[in-house]
């Protein structure tokens, strides 16, 4: 499945309400799953200094992805496919 | 211990039964007290709550095409409470109980509903589910079992509704005791044996009046 990069621009976040969100975006992963539309949050950068966040997901299509951040009520400012690369694949 | 995954999964459960476009603090509280409860009570402090008598529905499955649910505003801001909840407790993760403290404060909905009904407080909300919290880790305790049971342990060490063990007790088909002067009934743990029976023995004649 091929992995999204979600954007957000968080002026003023606290580390609490990064931790609700990812609770939030978590469970509405789970919940699309399991109505078969494959969707799951593999994990998020934060940026402090210029207040941005980037989260990755493993999904389906770009649609699930931004629909996994309506449902869980996440803000964001883009959605962009993107080609994974580990150290192992080089 | 507690399982925030699983509270919310009912949550949404919940919503979708109801045909809500949203998941409220509503459901996320029914959520939460399905996932402590047991045969469909949830105990809270000295609250029992009946999860039927809230409407929980455990199995009729939501009419129509699939819905589609978002977190609605107040429970992303729910959410964010349980999350400082946790912080100030020095917790790694927000649980169960962080989300169960997030309503101290609420007196809209269903909470309203429970404070109203119980006399529940903000005050002794806390308290309750802060012992919630204190019970949790130390279930190592539990295996020294009680010989006297109240209705509700009764109930639990045979698997059924708190509501079915009241049934044998007032029809007598399980001896219970009255506490001197008090309300409060307790049976003998070696008596729960006296409402088995054994399939072989005409399994079809059991089923008679219950209630």
């Amino acid at each position: 499945m091929p992995f999204y990069v979600v954007k957000r621009a968080l002026p003023g976040v606290t580390p609490e309400v990064l931790q609700s969100a990812g609770l939030r975006a978590k469970t509405c992963c789970a919940e699309m799953t399991g109505e078969g539309q494959p969707v799951r949050w593999v994990r998020s950068f934060f940026l402090p200094e210029t207040a941005e966040t980037h989260c990755y997901f493993e999904a389906g299509s770009k649609d699930a992805v931004e629909e996994a951040n309506q449902r869980a009520r996440i803000p964001f400012t883009q959605i962009t496919e993107v080609e994974e690369m580990t150290p192992e694949m080089v | 211990m507690g399982d925030v995954d699983t509270a919310a999964s009912f949550a949404i459960f919940a919503a979708k039964q109801g045909g809500a476009a949203e998941v409220t603090p509503d459901h996320i509280l029914l959520g939460c007290m399905r996932v402590i409860s047991r045969f469909g009570i949830a105990v809270i402090g000295a609250w029992s709550v009946d999860l039927e008598s809230l409407g929980v529905d455990w199995v009729r499955q939501p009419a129509g095409p699939r819905p589609k649910v978002a977190y609605s505003g107040e429970t992303v801001a729910l959410f964010d409470q349980a999350a400082r909840i946790a912080k100030s407790t020095g917790a790694a993760s927000v649980g169960i109980t962080h989300l169960l403290a997030a309503f101290a404060s609420e007196d809209a909905g269903l909470m309203g509903e429970l404070k109203r009904t119980y006399g529940i407080t903000n005050s002794s909300w806390r308290a309750a589910i802060a012992a919630l919290e204190q019970a949790e880790p130390g279930s190592g305790e539990k295996t020294q079992a009680p010989e006297y049971l109240s209705p509700e342990q009764a109930a639990e060490a045979l698997g059924i509704h708190v509501q079915t063990m009241r049934a044998y007790i007032r029809s007598e088909r399980l001896p219970a005791y009255r506490l001197a002067g008090e309300r409060a009934i307790r049976v003998l743990r070696s008596d729960l044996e006296k409402v088995l029976e054994p399939l072989s023995s005409g399994a079809e004649g059991k089923k008679e009046k219950e209630n």
